[in-house]
């Protein structure tokens, strides 16, 4: 019997039988199940449990606020970790600025701290015990020197300590912290109260949706012209996720996986569609992208379906802007490199390839000084995501 | 007692007796950060250097070619390690180590020595010209195209003085 394959968005519901693929608007007065049992319940009731396989990126991800000991090893190393693991980084501290740096207002799921190599001690003291007096959280997570572990765990009761990610020849071992992310992650998922309920409809595993694109990037290739290195544009109604070949990287990070992913969290165009316009307009190039494309700022204010196609060309580009080298902060890609950008979501039921391509020939011109482009590839039929569903059944991930 | 001794220990490996000098501080073997500073390639060097390191007894930590000196420091950091040699070849040194002193006044570094050398110039230079310069931006030791083993017994001389 043929599988039944269902991705739980924050807008929409994604269906995908032998048939085709559906798609429907969530109710948000409805819980996920409910809702989807009033949309679906007829297709459900055609497969077996076991034949159903679910992922959702409902809950956006996890967030985390990483203390380091230094930029170049301890907070590269985990910052790298928690991008694979699908963590939203909310802030990074480096230790010998911890005194002068504010705690995040918001609750952090968890805090990740890590410095030293085995070997070395006294790496933290009362300075660290001072901060997080006035950070909240629900998880916090060692990684460091061996040799602090008793100090910090007579302090921080609660302190999950695993291996260091930093090894003695100062190379990342992300092996445990990546498992331990990406479980708590999936526990966050399987705790929420709606999708819960989900379990009521199949008998596997429900997957984090980034999760389940990542694992198609191998195989890209055989449904579509894609050229590597390349990267994956997944623009949703509430989080943006971008795929990255690592040869777009240069930070001597060894990986087991030839792709890296990054969750923006508040960079959607539905339910985030206020925080992207917040960072639209904070953004130097943004006026001039909208007079590129003919519309003024009121745009942004507007409900309209050219009001929500800017805003998905916008989001393209920011996603591009936050990876570029102009923006520090996140990880830098050199997409001077790039020879495919493949766009999936619900972004490719909104644009037309020759609005993505007008925003594409805009940053590169614009922001790379190139005239040149990528090709643009967009997957309609959301194709990305039904390989990584069928693939992750024949390979059952280790850590989840 | 003198905190800093050279050591030998003798083991045997495939019948074949080797000895090994280590150089240890307080029992402990010193650790070097080395590697090559900014977008230089030259790694024959740098193994060369990494290798009579540790036949000197030295724990090395090598971060290879095209480091920046922000890299250079955070590995001293993450390391504890207690001597930083930076080596340069193609001469981009001069650009590269202007602001070590930033960089060393942001960590409590007091007790580590700093060495570079290699090719420090691009184009031709003096002794009494570089070392000066490579002096005010905060490096202990300088030397510019000088023999490795030379520079090697200066810095294990300067080291057994310190301590």
């Amino acid at each position: 019997m043929s599988k039944l394959l269902i991705d739980v968005g924050s807008t929409y519901f994604k269906v995908c039988q032998t048939s085709g693929i559906s798609q429907y608007f969530r109710d948000f007065k409805k819980d996920i199940y409910d809702d989807l049992i009033t949309k679906c319940g007829n297709i459900f009731a055609n497969y077996k449990k076991e034949d159903i396989f679910i992922c959702s990126s409902a809950n956006g991800g996890l967030s985390t606020l990483i203390i380091g000991l230094t930029n170049s090893f301890s907070l590269k190393f985990a910052k790298n970790i928690a991008f694979n693991s699908g963590i939203n980084i909310i802030d990074t501290i480096l230790y010998s600025k911890i005194e002068e740096s504010r705690a995040p207002s918001e609750l952090v799921d968890v805090v990740i701290i890590v410095g030293g190599i085995d070997g070395i001690g006294k790496v933290f003291d009362e300075k660290l015990f001072y901060y997080l007096k006035n950070v909240q959280y629900s998880n916090i997570v060692y990684v460091g020197t061996k040799q602090d572990v008793s100090f910090l765990s007579a302090q921080i009761p609660e302190l999950k300590v695993l291996g260091n990610i930093i090894t003695e020849k100062l190379h990342v071992n992300g092996g445990e912290l990546k498992e331990y992310l990406t479980n708590l992650y999936q526990a966050d998922i399987v705790g929420k109260e709606d999708i819960k309920h989900l379990y009521e409809i199949t008998a596997n595993q429900i997957y984090s949706t980034p999760y389940i694109v990542n694992r198609s990037l191998p195989l890209i290739d055989a449904n579509f012209e894609v050229v590597n290195p390349f990267i994956v544009v997944d623009i949703g109604g509430a989080t943006t996720d971008i795929h990255y070949s690592r040869d777009l990287v240069r930070d001597n990070i060894v990986s087991e996986s030839g792709y890296d992913r990054l969750v923006f969290k508040k960079l959607g165009v539905f339910k985030s569609r206020e925080t992207l316009i917040f960072a639209a307009k904070n953004n130097e190039f943004v006026y001039e992208l909208l007079s590129y494309l003919n519309v003024t700022e009121n745009i942004l204010e507007e409900e309209s379906e050219k009001a929500l196609r800017i805003l998905m060309q916008l989001s393209i580009f920011l996603v591009l802007y936050k990876v570029s080298r102009l923006n520090p902060l996140y990880v830098t890609l050199h997409l001077d490199l790039l020879n495919t950008i493949v766009l999936t979501g619900g972004i490719t039921k909104v644009l037309s390839y020759e609005e993505v391509e007008m925003i594409m020939q805009f940053f590169y011109k614009k922001v790379m000084n190139l005239h040149a482009t990528p090709n643009i590839v967009m997957d309609y039929d959301y194709a990305i995501w039904t390989l990584g569903m069928e693939n992750n059944e024949s390979k059952e991930p280790k850590c989840l | 007692m003198n905190p800093l001794q050279k050591i030998c220990v003798n083991y045997t490996f495939n019948n074949v007796k080797i000895e090994c000098k280590i150089i240890q501080i307080l029992g402990q073997s010193m650790k070097v950060v080395t590697g090559v500073v900014g977008n230089d390639i030259h790694v024959v060097a740098n193994r060369l250097i990494d290798i009579s390191l540790q036949a000197r007894g030295f724990e090395v930590f090598n971060l290879g070619v095209n480091t920046s000196l922000e890299e250079f420091i955070d590995a001293v950091v993450e390391t504890d390690a207690d001597i930083l040699l930076i080596s340069s070849l193609n001469g981009e040194a001069e650009g590269w180590c202007r602001d070590l002193q930033f960089l060393r006044s942001e960590y409590d570094l007091r007790d580590v020595v700093f060495v570079i050398g290699g090719n420090l110039a691009v184009g031709e230079a003096a002794q009494s010209d570089i070392v000066p310069k490579y002096k005010s931006y905060g490096f202990d030791l300088v030397f510019h195209q000088i023999d490795l083993n030379t520079g090697l017994d200066e810095i294990e001389r300067f080291v057994k003085e310190r301590a």
